[in-house]
């Protein structure tokens, strides 16, 4: 039971960073994107690439190898990098399509991830590569190895689920996030950079898809192309599941898909089902759309039932 | 007259057209095949058909629903493994056709409860759904030994016609191209029935859908169902042209790029995502024969960032760029039609013999009572205990300052939101717990502040789109066009026709709505909410943005519309004098609450009317100040 929770925690904390990155962007912008998952597969390639002195084959060139850099740097490097391709795809597609609908922007994104999937089949080929954790070891929790990357993984997407809520809801940049997605051509009125805003949320999210395939990845320890959007679409379930604009119920949601993926895992193993993960989410996304729906029909008649009964008897 | 007979002369045409396309594919290949294609040829000519299917079953879903799917090829791997596990010599021994069928089925059913609880909340909540769907096909279901055959593959063993085994590519091809011009004119079908104009409605604006009778949730799920169906059949011909597949052949990437041809093609247009799926089946080949095998696995990227040039310059697609092309060639050509006039005249319809009867009711009795509604927006009494009577054969106004609450006491008796409390009578019954199409249906008709119009469609569809619930033929008789489909298209036709022609709309019939100007939409937005003959027309501030004179071509127009028509007028009106002129009974809201109603000239010099309008007249004391 334990163990089940411990599991649960460690990948629910990843999913729940990914999910941050979704609930920010759709909140700022409308946008569900679809792309982040593999904007940090694609970070992840780089920090690999530096790290552990890969030589790609570079036309016109013998032998480029790369001198290795300490992880540190390689992490830097990805998250700024994944950083970039968001805004340079805000810059080069979202912005030139102008007022229109978010469900084009989301179209859009999905070429994104099928642009840079294509590109690291292309560039790296199918098959894994590796990238070294940076620390290893770590505490043992219900006789769990639990390593200082999972701890961080946790600790960062709590800290993040709340302390971005507090600043969009206390700062002038954040409710200028707020107000934008609900109506860009007021807030241009009142002055808000809404370019700059716009900017700024497609990178972020792009970033913390970033930090959080560096912070999954030494758990296994490789990487292939669409490693990441693997956990992202995790990602996107509990970003829905929470409610799909709130950071903390982004969180919750990260944690209830993890612990319910580590509750299969340790009870339903007989079954002996392949990629069982992905059913789970499936089944709890279902379940929770359901309930959504009937909950409030629930209580409307769990609350009219009383007054229709004093109206029968007056 | 010649707008009435054309749909019937180009359906004399039709039937043989596509009789000669599935001749001709049934016959060429297996004869001219061989000699013409090899057999590798053959094979990809078969995946092609396969994709362009494919194509069209998301088109349906995205480019007529207005729903975005990416786990599309979750479905197409669905049809595969169906058919493969209906006809495998070890499972269940059934000919290939009962695979087929099967993958049909089986693809639509999936389909139908994967989508039931996402398609019943608003937004995106589908397209997260598909793609956790896409992850369960990819790395579970089909990797079940039982269905996907293990790390072998799923085989399917050749079909029969009769007795005779089809074991060339160029043969299979026959059928791969038979299925896809059946599938096309299934697409033809559905565009031109009430399902389709259902999906363009649902997609252009969910509220005005069901204001039109249109039962949104019912009509996304159809459109979801159906696509998934489709999907199957792309499965079942890849599935034996390949003769063995693997979970990976039906990959989370594969959907992506489905969705990616689709939208390059042209979101909404047949020929042109049939054509980006060709194109995108045949481009991997050619880049190699052009570029040598060291290109192999650029397509996918070249294609991804064609998708994303194609929105940010071409958002219509590939489609959409030449229609656009076309138009303006023609616009050059021809000039500009005359105006039509800014006051109809509206055609005296009877009551479709689709739809419900209206009882019939003497005049004065009441038509619609609103009795105590209150809604509340968190903070905000938006309306407070609000009550209103529209009695049968009259014009009443429903005026009040911005903010008052007008629209949402429209929106309450229209059922676009539920009331917290209150209870709407529609000609005695109750509808308190109806949704908005059912209102629909029993009377009820509307227009909106913004227009509520499918601006993409014509002035033609948008009246067919109206009269949704006056063809009440179900989707298999829509789908094939055998059946009640005939007879109810055929009135509703004539309908839209008759109508266009009183309105003096004849020159713009095929014209797109947002072409037309403020004015125009108006009254062709007038004439859907009366195209069924409703008893009740609710409309919202229908004089905004409209000029004095059109001002008062509309007052002589919601005249005849209670007069000669006989019809019951519930009216938002900002326009006072126009208000005053038209009314027969004036409700004033201020603040939420009803402050007065009564004859319209004497309750506007009412003091808590005219405080409400002006703010409170200063006291002698303060105005000394």
């Amino acid at each position: 039971m334990g163990q089940v929770l411990v599991l649960g925690l460690i990948s629910g904390g990843i999913y729940a960073l990914f999910a941050l990155g979704v609930v920010m962007v759709h909140r700022g912008t409308g946008v569900l994107t679809f792309a982040n998952g593999e904007v940090g597969t694609a970070g992840l390639f780089l920090a690999a690439l530096l790290v552990d002195g890969w030589t790609i084959p570079v036309p016109f060139i013998d032998n480029p190898t790369l001198p290795a850099l300490p992880w540190a740097l390689g992490a830097l490097a990805a998250v700024a990098f994944a950083a970039l391709l968001g805004c340079l795809f805000e810059v080069l597609v979202v912005r030139r399509m102008g007022v229109s609908d978010p469900v084009a922007v989301a179209v859009a994104t999905v070429g994104l991830a099928l642009f840079l999937l294509a590109s690291e089949l292309q560039i790296f080929g199918e098959s894994p590569k590796e990238l070294a954790a940076p620390v290893t070891g770590g505490p043992t929790i219900f006789g769990v190895i639990v390593t200082p990357t999972q701890i961080a993984g946790l600790l960062l997407a709590i800290a993040l689920g709340f302390g971005l809520q507090a600043v969009l809801r206390r700062t002038d940049f954040g409710l200028g996030i707020l107000a934008a997605a609900q109506d860009p051509a007021a807030v241009r009125l009142v002055g808000v950079p809404l370019s700059r805003i716009s900017l700024t949320i497609w990178g972020a999210g792009a970033a913390l898809a970033a930090i959080a395939a560096l912070l999954v990845e030494p758990t296994v320890g490789i990487l292939y192309p669409g490693y990441a959007s693997e956990l992202y679409v995790v990602g996107l379930a509990a970003a829905v599941i929470g409610g799909l604009n709130s950071l903390p119920g982004a969180v919750v949601g990260g944690c209830v898909l993890g612990i319910a993926q580590s509750a299969a895992t340790r009870y339903l193993s007989d079954l002996h089902l392949p990629g069982l993960h992905f059913v789970v989410v499936l089944v709890v996304l279902l379940v929770v759309m359901l309930g959504r729906q009937l909950l409030p029909e629930l209580i409307k008649r769990m609350d009219t039932a009383p007054s229709r009964a004093a109206e029968v008897s007056a | 007259m010649t707008a009435v007979s054309r749909p019937a002369r180009t359906r004399r045409l039709r039937v043989p057209g596509i009789l000669i396309a599935l001749v001709l594919a049934a016959v060429l290949p297996p004869t001219l095949g061989a000699a013409v294609l090899s057999d590798s040829n053959a094979l990809l000519a078969s995946a092609a058909c396969a994709f362009a299917i494919a194509a069209i079953s998301l088109n349906m879903l995205m480019g007529y629903a207005g729903q975005i799917s990416l786990g599309q090829f979750a479905f197409v791997g669905v049809g595969a493994f169906t058919t493969g596990i209906v006809t495998s010599p070890e499972q269940l021994r059934l000919p290939w056709l009962a695979g087929l069928a099967a993958s049909v089925v089986v693809g639509g059913l999936i389909a139908f409860l994967v989508g039931l609880p996402a398609l019943r909340l608003r937004g995106l909540y589908l397209a997260v759904v598909t793609v956790s769907v896409a992850y369960v096909g990819w790395l579970s279901l089909f990797r079940v030994e039982a269905i996907g055959g293990g790390s072998a593959g799923k085989v399917t063993p050749n079909p029969y016609i009769g007795d005779e085994p089809i074991t060339s590519d160029t043969g299979f091809l026959a059928i791969a191209a038979v299925l896809l011009i059946l599938v096309w004119q299934v697409d033809v079908n559905l565009t031109r029935s009430r399902l389709g104009r259902a999906f363009q409605a649902v997609k252009a604006d969910e509220q005005v859908a069901a204001s039109f009778g249109i039962d949104v949730t019912r009509y996304k799920l159809l459109a979801f169902t159906i696509s998934g169906a489709v999907a199957g059949i792309a499965g079942s011909i890849i599935g034996t042209a390949y003769g063995t597949v693997t979970a990976s052949t039906f990959d989370y990437a594969r959907s992506l790029l489905l969705v990616v041809i689709v939208v390059i093609g042209g979101l909404g247009s047949r020929w042109g995502v049939v054509s980006a799926a060709i194109f995108a089946t045949l481009l991997p080949n050619t880049l190699v024969w052009i570029f040598g095998p060291g290109i192999r696995g650029l397509d996918l990227v070249i294609n991804a960032a064609l998708l994303m040039y194609t929105l940010a310059q071409h958002p219509g697609g590939f489609a959409g760029a030449i229609e656009h092309f076309v138009e303006k060639r023609r616009q050059r050509k021809g000039g500009a039609a005359p105006l039509p006039p800014t006051r109809p005249n509206l055609p005296a319809l009877t009551r479709p013999v689709g739809m419900p009867a209206i009882p019939k009711t003497r005049a004065g009795t009441a038509v619609l009572t609103a009795t105590g509604v209150s809604v509340r927006f968190g903070g905000l009494q938006a309306v407070d205990s609000a009550s209103l009577r529209v009695d049968r054969g009259t014009i009443v106004g429903l005026m009040g300052p911005n903010g008052a609450g007008k629209t949402t006491m429209f929106n309450a008796i229209t059922g676009a939101l539920t009331p917290d409390t209150g209870r709407i009578e529609l000609l005695g019954v109750d509808v308190s717990a109806l949704p908005t199409h059912r209102r629909t249906a029993l009377g009820m008709s509307r227009t909106f502040q913004l227009i509520g119009l499918a601006k993409g469609q014509s002035v033609y569809e948008n009246l067919l789109i109206a009269q949704h619930l006056a063809a009440p033929y179900g989707v298999l008789s829509a789908l094939t066009t055998i059946g009640p489909s005939r007879f109810y298209e055929r009135d509703v036709r004539a309908r839209a026709d008759e109508v266009i022609d009183g309105l003096g709309f004849g020159r713009y019939r095929d014209t797109q709505v947002a072409r037309l100007s403020h004015g125009q939409q108006r009254i062709v937005e007038i004439g859907c909410a009366l195209v069924t003959s409703p008893e009740l027309v609710m409309l919202d501030e229908p004089s905004a943005g409209m000029s004095p004179a059109a001002a008062e071509d509309l007052a002589a127009t919601l005249r005849d519309m209670r007069d000669v028509l006989g019809r019951t007028i519930l009216l938002i009106e900002h326009n006072v004098p126009l208000v005053l002129d038209v009314s027969d009974e004036l409700y004033v809201m201020d603040a939420g609450r009803v402050i007065a109603n009564g004859e319209p000239v004497e309750v506007v010099t009412r003091p808590e009317v005219v405080t409400a309008y002006l703010g409170v007249a200063p006291s002698r004391e303060e105005a000394r100040v």
